[in-house]
């Protein structure tokens, strides 16, 4: 059924507001602290660096309690959570180095909560709101659930604090939250809009009972809340301290001049660019399970002067199925890139490098969607791949200058490759997890180095991947491999990083097997593209293999090590899929590598060679998309090379081959 | 004095770009690869890497679309996109002085 227009939801709709438009919507129902612009010039530098680093390590212990208090592998493991500490009126003055996507939409959150939700029960000490509407921010789809806590001091809500996690599973048709065959977010879990679940340091019993209410794994989920509630109480006690020990007035100041330094100095760096404009493309295939179509996001960069304006003009109209994200979800999909590539040296304030760039979007399309479009997939689809436009365009624009061009990267992995299990685990409680293998995506080339192997995501500078063992423990599944693949770097004179595969099998289920979520895209066509010339990554790649003879191999000592080893019925995967795996049933996923820098024909040959000893290239891979000739001693051929490279020029070009368009 | 625009191409203060390799005229800043070459053909061309036929996920063609400079051959720029959409890559650097 096609999306229809739902009365009431504009209430939702979240924009960013501005300082003067939050004032007037909370008129003297909360008295906000504030400070004078005096005192922030009257800062010292040295006691600006001494706070601002606190508000720093603020952000990092906010993360560990999160860590220390979960129970989700999710969490605890991959570092698919993120933490931030804004202002009064939710500016963010810092943000962890976790899942920077997951925080770069925290300050909607915080904001549109101030302007609803200050009459009635009002916003008191004590209190913190869980949100999982990504239509409002906070998250960029319902399993990224936020839980932001205003803090007062002497009576006046001195700043917010916020920690934001994926939650394993909320509800909704399919386990782990990822229906699938969705086509609007009804098949979906429940957007939650701001609620007040701590209420004077206490667990509102009523609303965590809806809230827990619509979970496949309700105690995991509460565990996680506490684990929020942990990291907010946490850092309002870290910044109580700081208030005492230097007055309120002064954190403040050092809160703005942390933004405001962000801001002049990312203005400084675009000042030093050419002005230019950028334009790229970023595709996404299947929007739902069953969908054949290709969907596309247009950006178009214009740089002018010290600002940035990022125009998605022509991007595809929303779809009925689960890739569409919202405003927030596009926010979150450029401030990741903006932090990696151009702020690595300054502040990771995105209050102040907000105020450097503008966005032009046009509502009701796949990545600024209205409700009640499907977003459950948002975080990993369409946000991503505004990320992967954005990271194309701001990389262009740094290649054309000679130091800042060190700062680039092509696009990383291309998006994520969703593995969700559920079942009944070996102890014979109910379970649902997101593997989260291919938080090992490979990195994008640099202009002047290969991608880093293997090397995470770029919008989760800190993300991590579970060990083997760990999953094995908490999950019934048995791997047989989870490695590095051969040519799945983006090919170029840098290559991109190479991405992995993992192949495991149920085990141990009483059930006897598990049932299995696919959403992984990037099969029809590869979705890290490669830079001045550089090749995209390799295509996503799973298969399930029906009716092996797993168990007597393991019998007999043997562990597969290709999927030619076993016997069984090969399915390819489509990227969107849901079905039950037996004991005998073996899923091989294979994500994406990152993409490639410049002419792979001019690589260094004897890097092509140390690749194909370090099997980050296949021979297939160093012939003919490097085009290096190996002698029989497996050292490279010079003469060869420069014979087969100078034919390889002609024949891609199709001077050989064909008529060919100019 | 020119600018880089990126690692195949460079643009002088007339706005002229070129070749960084060869020096040959390639376009102008609004329209940088206006006389390149362009070859279409199969995805698997790019490498091993693409590791699936495109008609097996989507009954839109999917193409391999490279850009090269027409005179050394160096490739400039590399797409894989469907094959009915044009091209959305582009750039266009100020004209120093303009």
């Amino acid at each position: 059924m096609p999306v229809f227009p739902v009365a009431g939801s504009e209430k939702f709709a979240n924009q960013p507001a501005s300082r003067e438009e939050t004032l007037r919507a909370v008129g003297d129902s909360v008295r906000l602290h504030d400070v004078d612009h005096a005192v922030v010039d009257a800062l010292d530098p040295l006691t600006y660096e001494v706070v601002r680093h606190r508000l720093t390590s603020i952000t990092e212990e906010m993360g560990e309690a999160l860590k220390r208090m979960s129970g989700s592998v999710v969490v605890t493991d991959c570092n698919d959570f993120d933490a931030a500490i804004m202002d009064e009126v939710g500016d963010v003055v810092q943000v962890g180095l976790y899942n920077t996507e997951l925080a770069a939409s925290l300050d909607m959150a915080a904001n549109w909560t101030l302007r609803n939700r200050s009459r009635g029960r009002g916003i008191n000490p004590g209190d913190m709101f869980l949100c999982n509407d990504p239509w409002v921010g906070g998250g960029l789809h319902q399993n990224d659930t936020s839980l932001f806590a205003p803090l007062f001091v002497d009576g006046e809500l001195f700043c917010w604090t916020g920690a934001v996690a994926h939650q394993v599973d909320l509800g909704g048709a399919s386990p782990g939250s990822w229906s699938v065959g969705a086509t609007d977010v009804f098949w979906e879990s429940l957007p939650t809009p701001p609620v007040k679940i701590v209420e004077a340091g206490e667990i509102r019993e009523d609303i965590e009972d809806v809230w827990l209410r619509r979970s496949r794994v309700p105690k995991l989920v509460a565990l996680d809340l506490r684990a929020k509630i942990g990291a907010n109480n946490v850092a309002h006690e870290r910044l109580r301290a700081l208030c005492e020990k230097y007055g309120a007035g002064v954190v403040k100041a050092v809160m703005r001049r942390t933004m405001d330094d962000a801001e002049s100095r990312l203005r400084a760096k675009l000042r030093e660019l050419p002005d230019g404009s950028w334009t790229s493309v970023a595709h996404q295939d299947s929007a739902r399970a069953g969908d054949r179509g290709i969907y596309k996001i247009v950006l178009k960069l214009t740089k002018d002067g010290d600002k940035l304006v990022f125009d998605f003009t022509g991007t595809d109209p929303q779809v009925d199925g689960l890739i569409n994200c919202t405003f927030a979800g596009l926010r979150g999909g450029i401030m990741p890139v903006l932090l990696t590539m151009l702020c690595g040296d300054l502040p990771w304030a995105p209050g102040g490098i907000y105020r450097c760039i503008e966005i032009i979007s046009e509502p009701g399309t796949i990545n600024n969607c209205t409700f009640p479009s499907g977003i459950g997939k948002a975080s990993v689809a369409s946000a991503w791949a505004t990320t992967n436009v954005a990271t194309e365009c701001l990389a262009g624009m740094l290649d054309t200058h000679p130091e800042h061009r060190k700062r680039l990267m092509s696009v990383c992995c291309g998006t994520w490759d969703f593995a969700l299990l559920a079942g009944v685990d070996q102890r014979g409680g109910g379970f649902v997890t997101m593997l989260c293998d291919s938080m090992a995506g490979g990195l994008g080339a640099r202009s002047d180095s290969d991608g880093v192997d293997t090397g995470g995501l770029a919008c989760i500078p800190m993300g991590r991947v579970a060990d083997v063992e760990m999953n094995e423990f908490a999950f019934p599944m048995l791997y047989l491999w989870r490695r590095e693949e051969p040519d799945s770097g983006g090919p170029g004179r840098f290559r991109g990083g190479v991405g992995a595969s993992s192949c495991f099998v149920p085990h141990d289920s009483p059930i006897g097997g598990v049932h299995l979520v696919v959403s992984a895209p990037g099969k029809a066509l590869p979705l890290a593209s490669g830079l001045s010339g550089g090749l995209p990554a390799g295509t996503q790649h799973d298969v399930l293999l029906r009716g092996t003879d797993v168990a007597a191999q393991f019998a007999a000592g043997r562990i597969p090590g290709s999927l030619t080893d076993l016997a069984g019925d090969a399915d390819l995967l489509p990227a969107h899929h849901e079905t039950d795996l037996g004991p005998d049933d073996v899923y091989y996923t294979h994500w994406q590598g990152g993409g490639g820098y410049g002419d792979p024909l001019l690589r260094a040959p004897a890097a092509v060679a140390s690749d194909l000893r370090a099997h980050k290239v296949s021979q297939g891979g160093a012939e003919e998309v490097y085009g290096v000739v190996f002698g029989a001693d497996g050292v490279v051929d010079e003469a060869a090379t420069t014979t087969r490279r100078a034919a390889l020029r002609r024949t891609r070009a199709g001077l050989d081959t064909e008529e060919v368009t100019a | 004095m020119s600018v880089f625009i990126d690692e195949n191409l460079s643009q002088d203060d007339t706005g002229s770009v070129a070749c960084r390799h060869c020096t040959t005229v390639l376009g102008v800043a609004a329209h940088p690869l206006r006389d390149a070459r362009v070859r279409v053909t199969a995805p698997q061309t790019a490498g091993p890497s693409v590791r699936a036929e495109a008609s097996h996920f989507t009954d839109r063609e999917v193409v391999l679309r490279q850009t090269f400079c027409p005179e050394c051959l160096t490739l400039l720029q590399s797409e894989i996109v469907p094959a009915d959409e044009p091209s959305s890559r582009s750039r266009s650097v100020k004209v120093v002085g303009a």
